[in-house]
């Protein structure tokens, strides 16, 4: 078996809230293998986007190990958890969350600019090859309130290409597009974990979403009750899909 | 950080509405600034002006002659001899002058008034009539006629005076007329002269207001001093900004020379008497100042423009630190979750904290260029007009007829740094706090 990419440990995440204590995760152990394309699923408050976050690096668990590209993020500080966001992962986001002010280029150029070390030539030819990627060539010059919601979910895809980062992370990536396009969007990321090998981990309570992911690790109250991985398909369409499609789906 | 200087911008245009709003409040208050430092900077090029072209050189030798404890002449004996010290030893001199220096009452047939006396050799002191510009005589007769009466040449003659338009108004003479100076001698006795005016200047602020002008001889005359006496001599340098270090160059070569020398008090000769009076010497004493010590009696003027001035734009500077405090936190919150999103994407804590600390810059430099160079053209533009002062109090203090606002390019520059950091400065706290939002909370922030 190849070395795992993400590996969260017994984790448990709290959360205060007032004087309560949101318990948002509860002891979840993962291993996910590099180059897999993997759907965390669960109902609203399952703790789909807390193990994102935790895997993104952007929250620190209350308890347990969460390692990341070989990093063990516990014991990594501000400076070194950006470095490391910025050069192994990717980010897609369930509202896009494209910089409003910078045109289609520009913000797929952006984390490259926060990179460094690439000339201005390099840099043009990266973002010009994954805009054609994603097939957005043709907006190149238009600012994000110039897209459909498809359109700027492919740039967001764009910007988390860029920087070849091993794993790209993508929260409700569907959620605020039509199912069509939210079908092309998971087509597209799969065409690239196929073609590059990347790492998708993505959340998703869509049951047509989850039936596109390889691996589907289904969440329930904070905790893992299912995970495909050992089903060796490829498809979801085992019993975690199953017990999905039994949950009240609400939006989160 | 061409990116960042692009969001920052684009932020700015985004937001024109509050940019507009904030610039143009920034841009007022370093308009206003640059009119009032202009302001000052006006009435302290007028008091030089003013004082040098009447009572004052750069540097002056000048001191006391004391027969007995309980007087003081203000007299410099062998002025000739001073005179060649000066020439001597002090480089950077443009020309050397000197006058008599004298106090008693102008008595007119009507009026009266006290000033000083400065007894002045035309045919020497050159700078003087260059600087002063005669009056019409309407200026200072009531139906006057709109021309110039007399010639400050004719201060050459004996027992003439040169008097200012405040004063022959006061004193109701024209060109022409005859007055009457009367003193004390420095032992004591009154003496008195009659004098004819020859010239009337146009007033030079408040130091015109009690000075006259009348030639060496009359003056000896009246106070019975011999020819080589002298009041004070006057070094005027080619750079005025040298007179502390000529001063302290001219002490050393008189000491050197042998000279007696009074303790340095940077104040006018005429505040000096009293102490010098109770000082138990005999003889002569040489004196060394500055223009700014023998004007030194008329800087509360300056103090007190600067001192309103000041309070008035750390006021106004408060008000707009607040504005652009209160207006970047509503951008901070505004884009709150695009901070998560650069954040997550790999911005560092320092990034976010230049991203906005640029967008105020940006718009407090751009802000204060545009106020500076608006004032600077206000200012240069209310001089030009030639703008009367219309209340005799004010033309005093503003020692001018006209308003006089002098635009000095390091003030401009100043205002523009000034106000350029305070705009920094005021922004910098809702900054610091962008930069250390938790991207995960900032990406779930909802607007």
């Amino acid at each position: 078996m190849s070395s795992a990419i993400v590996e969260l440990n017994d984790v448990i995440k709290d959360y205060p809230l007032g004087k309560l204590t949101v318990h948002a995760v509860r002891g979840v152990s993962i291993r996910i293998e590099k180059g897999e394309f993997t759907a965390i699923a669960g109902p609203s408050g399952s703790g789909k986007t807390t193990i994102l976050n935790l895997i993104g690096c952007v929250d620190v668990p209350t308890s347990g190990k969460v390692s990341v590209a070989g990093s063990l993020t516990n014991d990594l500080g501000d400076r070194a958890l950006t470095a490391l966001r910025l050069h192994k992962l990717g980010f897609i986001f369930q509202s896009f969350n494209l910089i409003g002010v910078l045109n289609v280029f520009q913000n797929v150029e952006f984390p490259l600019l926060l990179q460094g070390g690439m000339s201005k030539g390099e840099r043009a030819k990266r973002v010009d090859r994954i805009v054609e990627e994603v097939g957005l060539t043709a907006h190149v010059k238009h600012r994000p309130n110039e897209l459909s919601g498809g359109q700027r979910q492919r740039v967001a895809i764009a910007r988390a290409l860029v920087t070849n980062p091993a794993i790209i992370l993508a929260d409700e990536p569907t959620a605020n597009i039509d199912s069509a396009t939210g079908h092309s969007i998971i087509e597209l990321m799969k065409q690239i974990n196929d073609e590059q090998k990347t790492t998708f981990i993505f959340s998703t309570h869509d049951q047509k979403v989850m039936e596109q992911a390889r691996r589907i690790i289904l969440l329930k109250d904070g905790v893992v009750v299912d995970d495909n991985a050992q089903n060796g398909d490829g498809q979801a369409s085992g019993a975690a899909g199953e017990k999905l499609s039994g949950t009240d789906e609400v939006e989160e | 950080m061409r990116v960042f200087l692009t969001i920052a911008l684009r932020n700015l245009l985004l937001a024109w509405r509050r940019s507009a709003f904030l610039g143009v409040a920034i841009a007022a208050v370093t308009l206003l600034m640059v009119l009032l430092l202009s302001l000052s900077q006006g009435i302290r090029d007028n008091l030089i002006f003013a004082a040098t072209a009447l009572t004052t050189g750069h540097v002056n030798v000048s001191g006391f002659y004391k027969t007995a404890q309980g007087d003081a002449s203000p007299i410099v004996t062998g002025a000739a001899e001073a005179r060649a010290v000066v020439e001597k030893h002090l480089e950077g001199v443009d020309f050397i002058v000197d006058r008599q220096n004298g106090f008693g009452k102008v008595v007119s047939a009507t009026s009266s008034l006290q000033s000083v006396f400065k007894g002045i050799d035309v045919s020497q002191d050159t700078r003087f009539l260059k600087a002063v510009q005669l009056a019409e005589e309407r200026e200072y007769v009531k139906d006057g006629r709109a021309e110039v009466i007399g010639s400050a040449e004719d201060l050459a003659k004996p027992n003439s005076i040169l008097l200012f338009a405040s004063q022959a108004k006061r004193l109701e003479v024209q060109v022409g007329d005859a007055l009457t100076l009367t003193t004390q001698t420095f032992r004591g006795m009154t003496n008195t002269a009659e004098v004819t005016v020859v010239a009337v200047a146009k007033d030079l602020g408040m130091i015109s207001s009690f000075h006259v002008f009348m030639p060496p001889k009359t003056l000896l005359d009246i106070y019975q001093l011999k020819e080589n006496t002298t009041g004070v001599i006057m070094v005027y340098l080619d750079d005025i900004d040298r007179a502390n270090e000529a001063r302290a160059e001219l002490y050393k070569a008189f000491e050197d020379e042998g000279y007696s020398m009074m303790e340095y008090d940077p104040r006018p000769y005429f505040m000096k008497f009293e102490g010098v009076m109770g000082e138990d010497w005999r003889g002569q004493r040489i004196d060394i100042t500055t223009w700014e010590d023998e004007t030194s009696f008329m800087s509360w003027i300056l103090t007190a423009v600067d001192t309103i001035s000041f309070i008035l734009i750390a006021v106004l500077t408060i008000i707009i630190a607040i504005g652009i405090t209160n207006t970047m936190w509503i951008a901070v919150r505004e884009r709150t979750r695009e901070l998560g999103t650069v954040r997550a994407i790999g911005m560092s804590k320092r990034q976010v904290l230049l991203l906005f600390m640029l967008e105020a810059l940006i718009l407090g430099f751009a802000s204060t260029v545009v106020g500076a160079a608006i004032g600077a053209g206000i200012a240069t533009g209310i001089t030009a007009a030639h703008i009367a002062v219309p209340i005799e109090a004010m033309q005093i203090i503003l020692m001018s007829e006209t308003v006089v606002l002098s635009v000095n390019l390091g003030h401009v520059i100043s205002a523009v740094l000034v106000f350029t950091l305070v705009t920094a400065l005021a922004a910098a706290w809702p900054a610091i706090r962008a930069s250390r939002l938790q991207p995960v909370t900032a990406i779930h922030h909802i607007d």
